[in-house]
């Protein structure tokens, strides 16, 4: 395994050393960063060109600047000791490509991770109930939509969810007022979803239908009604039937629901949580720190995991874990309740804007605490990451569907089934784990790519993340900056690369590394 | 439903805050408590000293303009305007040229210090490099002329040129501070200011505010006497440190932790930046040399893509925008309710050169050095040049009022130099395309059959790519044969690779910064050296062109300078080695909450009257 490391390491090396010369000579060869500087008629043009050739070194040859690039970026491998220089970035008013490219990395990371795990979520979720309803009419439906997600342009995607996502939205939360059809149309098209996912006879599809109905255009209607809109809020009831739900259906899918240990220990945690909702409230008023939020989370699981294990019985791993997954879930309403909460203060203090925003990660001098800051964190986040969700959603849709439709059509599951397992021991325990293997290593390598690829999503929300560097970079001639981009992409590239094999092995037993 | 809360805080900061001071003017501070405004640019801050060759862009630039103060400005005419409220200069001599500068208000950093006769001593020792190599200015233009050290007296300074320089106008020696510039080249003293400053950032605190200024003026009175010694003595090891300051210290991309490097004379202060999304900057309470802006706070945006600036626009998270119009962009922007669309010129104009010196069509040696027969041969092809319709069908969709450029020398937007020149320089038989004219011509000089001429515009460039063809169906007609050498790299422009232009013809824009009548000669002057041609890559020598403009250069008299280009620019028309087509269209859009945005073709754009701006009150739905 250690010998396995070591040899692909060495590899990935070189090969990133071969690369970054190829690059490095492409960029160099292929756009002239006096370019901008030779349409001038400027009358310190001469000097500027002058300024920039002795700071680029533009005099010597590529492989002699190349080489001294390399001398720069090798002290990077020696950290503390040496200081990495991977040159200066001229069209960033050369700034050091080490503080450019950190800045970049750090909000393309926070572009891409919110996408990256909502992408996995609903995608995988989505294949598995497509698959297990194959040929239904919620299949055809989810396929054609997927598809139609897959081949559509990022940025067409964007400035249509720009405009209808933020600015006509905002038009409507300036003024909410929810109308009839837009109940009747609410109320139908989840009755179509979900008469389509539960399936079964007609009987059963009508009264599905129906509830579904009643249930999503009746809360649209309520909340239009109580003025939700305006002071949006779940409240401690709502935490509370959120999080029997989630208990409900966390069970059914974890032990199944004749597991009753496992079903009481997660309504326990339910009502911990209701009975812990009042004193949080002063918590998150006189403590808005990012450090309360992460132990409040750990404590979260650990609640979950306390409950299960003292009323597990005999299955008081699979009771904790249950237990533990309702309990972060419902923490997890608690705080959206929260900071739904700081609401209308936050559309006072954005005069002008609408609440959604379409460009930029923050409002510039938004005055307030971290409640604040997450309400608008998140009102900036959420078109970019859906765009860029949608699209991984529809591939991840694809894969996972294959992929469980391929075992479920083994032998073993034949057998599993003769033996008289239920369903849902069937799916979940022996189909799923299996289906999984191959998506979590297309997962791994997603995201080395994510982290590099966002380019257009990147500028359409003016959000200069790597992308945006990378297109700078190559734009301007400006080869520092593109080796640095090169240089944080090539290296997580190659390492998901190595963590989505070692990941197959672990996953997959049949499968040695070596 | 959230009418802005302008009405809530329509209070005026500092109320009543009439200052009435030694020499200054009375001053009424104009800035509407809690208004706010996001305009947009394309490219973010790096750098706030932009003098510097490493910040010396127009990024940097605008911030600057907003935050600092100068002896003059280009309003939207575009002429400049001194800002007497501030300081005054004035041609105390001609022969040697001598400028006297005189800080008249009691203006101050903002850190309280006095602006004073150092800030300018430096700035001339930084720029002109005659003092020491340890600074790496942008240009040394005008400042290199000077080489005595300048005399200094009570917030004034002298400078003597060593010969005429006529833009001396625009030689306003005020950059950034000095104490600053050694507060970063020596922390070590700055520590006290530094620990002053800190106490009050973490407080907030009236009292330590003035803690802070109090420590910083005690630091800057020995920091300015050993910056001002240093230029005096020429004193090498200080003046690297303060070199490398200048150069470095005030590249940053965040709020920088001493508050030397963000040292401001102006009506702004640096308030948060955010590396590539935003700069933050907030009124100065101590500013009251010059017109008071409205806003309290202007932030400036990074937004690169068009589309994104106007969505962004018209969902009110910004509202100034400007950029070159395409007619999607344009019918987008149209068709936002809540935007002001402007039209306008841009400092850019688009131009076709002819290569007078590679053995082409255009260049005397192919007819055996007969000039005449190359004379007639270039009218004629830019007789053919359908200049009208490119405007027609390329521009005039983006710019109703569009014309065609009729002068090399000076802007379209010069309401009075262009005029003139358009009447008297001959473009008018340019006027319109005469392929009849252009036909005769060349039989005239005896060259028969097709002319070849490699035409050369930047490939991938869509619009020019449709002005070549414009051009190439029109010049076909009389006898001209274009071919096609576009490429991306502008391979031409680089003497040292292509001494010799070798295309015949090129196609594309000269941008324009400044209104300075000077350095026209590096696009139009003779040369010896490939190296030094400067802009000339058409190889284009008139000896009397090169004379007057060399004579334009060091003559201060606006009405001789007029005389000048007249003769000048007639003389290049008729050479017919260049021919001007449009100036480039811009797009200026704002939104209902702020007034009085005007467009200005020359940087900084359209910063330049940003006091003026003025929020909209009432309801913003």
């Amino acid at each position: 395994m250690l010998t396995y490391i070591l040899r692909r390491l060495g590899a990935t090396t070189l090969v990133l050393l071969v690369a970054s010369f190829i690059v490095y000579t492409l960029t160099a060869i292929s756009q002239d960063p006096l370019n901008d500087l030779r349409g001038s008629s400027a009358p310190n043009r001469e000097e500027l060109i002058a300024f920039r050739i002795e700071q680029l070194r533009l005099d010597l040859p590529i492989p002699v600047r190349y080489f001294t690039w390399l001398g720069g970026a090798a002290k990077c491998l020696v950290p503390f000791v040496l200081e990495c220089d991977l040159g200066r970035s001229f069209s960033r008013s050369y700034q050091p490509v080490t503080e450019a490219v950190s800045t970049a990395a750090a909000s393309t990371i926070q572009l891409v991770t919110a996408a990256t795990i909502v992408a996995i979520i609903f995608g995988i979720t989505i294949g598995i109930l497509t698959a297990l309803r194959q040929y239904s009419g919620f299949d055809y439906t989810v396929t054609f939509m997927t598809f139609i997600v897959y081949s559509l342009p990022i940025f067409w995607i964007a400035v249509l969810l720009k405009e209808f996502g933020a600015i006509r939205f905002n038009e409507f939360l300036n003024d909410p007022v929810i109308t009839i059809p837009a109940v009747l149309i609410t109320g139908a098209v989840w009755g179509l979803i979900i008469m389509s996912i539960l399936g079964g006879s007609w009987k059963r599809r009508l009264i599905s239908f129906a509830s579904a109905f009643v249930a999503a255009g009746g809360l649209l209607f309520l909340l239009g009604v109580t003025g939700w809109f305006e002071r949006p809020q779940i409240g401690i009831i709502g935490v509370i039937l959120t999080g029997i739900g989630a208990a409900f259906g966390v069970t059914a899918i974890s032990t199944g629901l004749s597991n009753r240990r496992a079903l009481y220990a997660s309504l326990i945690t339910v009502g911990v949580w209701a009975a812990l909702y009042q004193p949080l409230q002063f918590l998150f008023f006189y403590v808005p720190t990012a450090w309360m939020l992460l132990g409040l989370a750990v404590a979260a699981i650990g609640i979950g995991i306390g409950v299960g294990v003292l009323i597990g019985g005999d299955g008081k791993k699979e009771t904790a874990r249950t237990a533990a997954i309702v309990s972060f879930i419902t923490f997890f309403v608690v705080i959206v309740d929260r900071v739904m909460l700081v609401y209308p203060d936050y559309v006072d203090r954005i005069p002008g804007s609408g609440v959604i925003a379409t460009i930029g990660s923050r409002t510039p001098g938004l005055q307030g605490d971290m409640w604040f800051q997450i309400l608008d964190g998140f009102a900036h986040l959420v078109l970019p990451t859906i765009a860029l969700a949608l699209v991984s959603l529809a591939a991840y849709t694809r894969y996972s569907r294959a992929s469980l439709l391929e075992v479920m059509n083994q032998d073993y599951v034949r057998t599993a089934r003769a033996k008289g397992l239920t369903e849902r021991t069937v799916v979940v325990r022996h189909a799923m784990r299996n289906a999984l293997i191959p998506i979590a290593t297309i997962i791994a390598f997603d995201i080395g790519a994510l982290i590099g690829g966002a380019v257009i999503t990147e500028t359409i929300f003016a959000w200069k993340g790597m992308g945006a560097l990378f297109v700078d970079g190559l734009d301007h001639g400006d080869v520092n900056l593109v080796m640095g981009f090169f240089l944080v992409t090539g290296i997580l590239a190659v390492v998901f690369n190595l963590i989505a094999d070692l990941l197959y092995s672990a996953l997959d037993p049949r499968i040695r590394v070596s | 439903m959230k009418i802005a809360r302008l009405t809530a805080g329509a209070g005026i900061i500092a109320v009543g805050a009439l200052v009435l001071s030694g020499c200054g003017n009375p001053y009424q501070s104009e800035v509407v408590e809690g208004t706010e405004i996001t305009v947009a640019y394309n490219s973010g801050f790096f750098h706030f000293n932009d003098d510097s060759g490493a910040g010396n862009n127009t990024a940097n630039g605008n911030v600057k303009y907003m935050t600092d103060t100068s002896f003059a400005y280009y309003n939207n005419t575009p002429e400049l305007v001194r800002n007497e409220d501030f300081g005054s200069y004035e041609k105390v001599s001609d022969d040697p040229l001598t400028v006297e500068y005189t800080i008249t208000a009691d203006a101050v950093w903002s850190d309280g210090v006095p602006i004073d006769e150092t800030d300018m001593l430096l700035q001339w020792a930084a720029i002109s490099g005659n003092v020491t190599d340890a600074f790496a200015p942008a240009a040394t233009t005008g400042y290199n002329l000077v080489t005595e050290v300048p005399e200094t007296g009570d917030k004034k300074i002298t400078f003597v040129y060593d010969e005429p320089y006529v833009d001396w106008e625009l030689v306003g020696p005020i950059g950034v501070s000095a104490h600053g510039t050694y507060a970063l080249a020596f922390p070590d003293e700055y520590a006290d200011v530094q620990a002053a400053y800190d106490t009050y950032v973490g407080s907030g605190e009236e009292g330590d505010l003035t803690a802070y200024r109090d420590a910083a003026k005690k630091f800057a009175e020995g920091a300015k006497e050993k910056v001002a010694a240093a230029i005096t003595d020429g004193d090498e090891e200080v003046l690297a440190e303060l070199g490398a300051a200048w150069n470095e210290g005030y590249g940053y991309t965040t709020l920088p932790e001493s508050p030397a490097a963000a040292l401001t004379s102006g009506a702004y202060v640096i308030d948060e930046i955010v590396e590539d999304q935003y700069i933050t900057i907030t009124s100065n309470p101590l500013y009251t040399w010059g017109p008071s802006p409205k806003f309290e706070k202007i932030t400036v945006r990074t937004i690169t893509d068009s589309t994104t600036a106007l969505q962004a626009l018209e969902s009110g998270e910004l509202d100034i925008w400007t950029g070159q119009p395409t007619a999607d962009i344009l019918e987008l922007a149209n068709g936002i309710e809540t935007a002001d669309v402007q039209t306008a010129v841009q400092a850019s104009h688009e131009h076709v050169d002819l290569t007078v010196n590679n053995g082409g069509p255009f260049d005397p040696a192919t007819y055996g050095g007969d000039e005449a027969k190359a004379l007639a041969v270039r009218q004629a092809f830019l007789k053919t040049i359908p200049r009208e319709e490119i405007v027609e069908k390329i521009i005039l969709p983006l710019q109703a009022d569009a014309t065609v450029r009729n002068t090399h020398l000076v802007s379209s937007a010069d309401p009075e130099r262009y005029p003139l020149l358009s009447e008297t320089n001959g473009s008018a038989d340019y006027a319109a395309v005469d392929i009849e004219g252009a036909k005769a011509l060349l039989a005239e000089a005896g060259v028969t059959g097709p002319v070849e001429v490699g035409f050369w515009y930047p490939e991938g460039n869509v619009r020019r790519g449709q002005e070549f063809e414009l051009i190439s169906s029109s010049a076909a007609l009389a006898g001209f044969t274009l071919v096609d050498e576009s490429e991306p790299d502008w391979l031409f422009t680089d003497p040292a690779a292509v001494p010799i232009n070798n295309h015949d013809a090129t196609l594309f824009a000269w941008s324009q910064t400044s209104l300075a009548v000077g350095g026209s000669d590096q696009l139009y002057a003779c040369y010896e050296d490939p190296l030094a041609k400067g802009g000339n890559y058409n190889g284009y020598c008139n000896e009397e062109v090169t004379d007057l403009l060399a004579q334009l250069n060091v003559t201060a008299d606006h009405d001789e300078q007029t005389a000048i280009l007249e003769q000048t620019e007639a003389l290049i028309w008729a050479d017919a080695v260049s021919i001007p087509i449009f100036q480039f269209p811009g797009l200026l859009v704002s939104s209902d909450k702020v007034s009085e945005v005007k467009s200005m073709p020359l940087s900084p754009d359209y910063f330049w009257n940003f006091w003026e701006w003025t929020p909209v009150e009432g309801d913003s739905e």
